[in-house]
C-alpha cells in the first residue's frame, strides 16, 4: 500500500532510460541556438542598417516570428512545407528553433549594439575606419559581451521550448516521457523524470553561463 | 584651379560658408576659417555657441547642410570612401576620450595603424611604443583603459590620434571631463605637440592654453565667428562687447 497514488521509487531505476532522449533534446537545442545566433546577428545588423529595405525586411521577420507561437512555426516547417520539400523531424526542429530564436536573439544583439556609447563609433570613424570595420573591430566585441547574460537566458528558454519537437516525432525527452507513460501508465513518475532531466540541464547551463560572465568581467568597464 | 594649388602649400584647412542645422536650430551660420600649417588655433566661446559642432563638422562626424571644407587644398566630397581617407588626415581628440575599453593601451594606439593603414603589427607596435613614450605613458602599454586616470586616458587618446600621422589635430574640449588636478598633464602634452609644429584646432575653456600656446584665438558666438585675433590682442583688448563680456566671466579678475 502506498501513501501516494504514485510509485516514486521507480524514478531512480527508470531515470537513465531517458539519457538518449536527453541527447536529442540537447542536440536540437544546440543546433537550433547556433542557427539562431547566425540568423540573429544578420537580422540585428540588417535592422540597424541604413538601407531602409533591408531594415524593413528584418523588422518584418522579427515581427512575424515573435508574434506567432513556436508550435505554429514548427508545424509550418514540418507539415506545411511538405508540398514543396520534405524535411525530416530533427532538421525541421532545428530550423524552426533557429528561426524562432533568431528573432529574439536579433533583438538581444540590437539592444546590446545600441547600448554601446556612440563615442566608440565616432572614435573608430575618426581613425578612418569604414562603418563595417568599426562595427566588426570596435562595436561588436563590446556588444557581444553585453549580450551574454540575455543570450544565456534565451538558451535556457530554447532548451525548454525544444520539448515542442515531441509533436513532430523527434525522439527527445518529452516524447520519451509520453511513450514511457502510456506504456506503463506511470505518467506522473515518467513526467517527473522528464522534469528532473530538464532541471539538471538548465542548471548546468545556468552555471556555465554564469562562469562565462565572470570571465568576461575581468578586462573592462570604462 | 591654379589659384587652388598655390594655397595647397600652406593652408591645411579651409572652411567656406559652413552652415549646420539641427532641425530648426541653426547652430553654425556661415563659418569661414583658415588654418595654416603649423598654426595653433584655439576656439573659445560660451557653451552652445557652436564651437564643438564646428569641430565635429570638420571631421564630418556632423554633416553640414551648406558650405565647403578643403583639407590640404582639396575640396572634401561627402562620399563614404573619401571621408574614410580624409579622416586619416584629421586626428580627433574627444572630450570623453572614447578609448576602446576592450583593448589595452598599446592596442588602442595600434588599432588605426594596423586596421586602416595596414602596417605590419611589429611596425605598428614600435610606432605605438614611441608615441606612448612621447605622452609619458610607456609603462602603461599593456593595461586596459579602465585602469587609467582621466588624464592618462586623454593622453592615450592623443597618442591614438597621432598614430595616424595626421596633418591637423582637432581637440574637442579635451580637458573638460577631467578633474582639475589632471588638466595640466594633458595641456602639457598638447603644448609639446604645438612646439613640435603640429597644426592644431582646439576647442577649449582653458584660457591659459589659449593665451600661452595659441597663434590665433577665435571667439564664437551664436553660430558666428564674432572675433578673431592673436591671443595678446584678444585677451587685452577685444573689439566686440560680447567677447569682452565672455572673457570677463571666464578670466579670474586681477587686482
Amino acid at each position: 500500500m502506498h501513501i501516494l497514488p504514485w510509485d516514486l521509487t521507480v524514478i531512480p531505476s527508470k531515470f537513465f532510460l531517458f539519457a538518449e532522449a536527453a541527447q536529442y533534446t540537447l542536440q536540437i537545442t544546440f543546433f537550433g541556438i547556433l542557427l539562431g545566433l547566425m540568423i540573429g546577428l544578420v537580422a540585428a545588423l540588417g535592422r540597424l542598417s541604413h538601407r531602409s529595405w533591408l531594415s524593413a525586411v528584418c523588422r518584418s521577420y522579427i515581427f512575424l516570428v515573435r508574434g506567432t507561437p513556436l508550435l505554429v512555426q514548427l508545424f509550418i516547417v514540418y507539415y506545411g512545407l511538405t508540398s514543396l520539400v520534405t524535411i525530416a523531424p530533427i532538421p525541421s526542429a532545428v530550423i524552426a528553433l533557429g528561426f524562432h530564436n533568431g528573432a529574439y536573439i536579433a533583438e538581444i544583439f540590437r539592444g546590446s549594439i545600441q547600448s554601446i556609447d556612440i563615442g566608440q563609433m565616432e572614435a573608430a570613424r575618426s581613425l578612418g575606419m569604414p562603418r563595417s570595420k568599426a562595427m566588426q573591430r570596435i562595436i561588436l566585441p563590446q556588444a557581444f559581451k553585453r549580450a551574454v547574460p540575455p543570450l544565456g537566458n534565451q538558451l535556457i528558454i530554447a532548451l525548454k521550448d525544444s520539448s515542442l519537437a515531441s509533436t513532430i516525432a523527434v525522439p527527445e525527452l518529452m516524447l520519451k516521457g509520453r511513450q514511457m507513460g502510456s506504456s506503463s501508465f506511470m505518467y506522473m513518475e515518467m513526467f517527473l523524470i522528464v522534469g528532473i532531466w530538464y532541471l539538471i540541464m538548465t542548471s548546468v547551463l545556468s552555471f556555465v553561463m554564469h562562469r562565462i560572465e565572470q570571465r568576461l568581467k575581468v578586462s573592462d568597464r570604462d | 584651379m591654379t589659384n587652388e594649388t598655390k594655397k595647397t602649400d600652406e593652408t591645411i584647412l579651409r572652411i567656406e560658408h559652413l552652415v549646420k542645422r539641427f532641425g530648426e536650430l541653426e547652430v553654425l551660420k556661415d563659418i569661414n576659417l583658415e588654418v595654416k600649417r603649423g598654426e595653433v588655433v584655439v576656439i573659445i566661446g560660451a557653451s552652445g555657441s557652436g564651437k564643438s559642432t564646428l569641430l565635429r563638422c570638420v571631421n564630418f562626424l556632423e554633416k553640414a547642410q551648406k558650405g565647403k571644407i578643403f583639407i590640404n587644398g582639396k575640396l572634401v566630397k561627402q562620399s563614404e570612401k573619401q571621408l574614410n581617407k580624409v579622416r586619416q588626415e584629421l586626428g580627433m581628440v574627444f572630450q570623453h576620450f572614447n578609448l576602446f575599453p576592450h583593448m589595452t593601451v598599446i592596442q588602442n594606439v595600434m588599432e588605426g595603424m594596423v586596421q586602416v593603414k595596414k602596417f605590419p603589427r611589429e611596425k605598428a607596435r614600435k610606432a605605438a611604443s614611441d608615441l606612448l613614450d612621447q605622452v609619458g605613458l610607456a609603462e602603461k602599454a599593456d593595461v586596459y583603459p579602465a585602469m587609467l586616470s582621466g588624464g592618462q586616458k586623454q593622453r592615450v587618446a592623443i597618442a591614438r590620434a597621432l598614430a595616424m600621422n595626421p596633418k591637423i589635430m582637432l581637440f574637442d574640449e579635451p580637458t573638460s571631463a577631467l578633474d582639475p588636478e589632471l588638466v595640466g598633464e594633458v595641456l602639457s602634452v598638447m603644448t609639446n605637440l604645438a612646439k613640435k609644429g603640429m597644426t592644431m584646432l582646439v576647442v577649449t575653456h582653458e584660457m591659459w592654453f589659449a593665451k600661452e600656446v595659441a597663434d590665433r584665438v577665435i571667439f564664437m558666438d551664436e553660430g558666428f565667428i564674432l572675433e578673431e585675433a592673436n591671443p595678446k590682442d584678444m585677451f587685452s583688448s577685444p573689439k566686440e562687447e560680447r567677447t569682452l563680456a565672455f572673457l570677463k566671466q571666464v578670466l579670474p579678475q586681477q587686482g
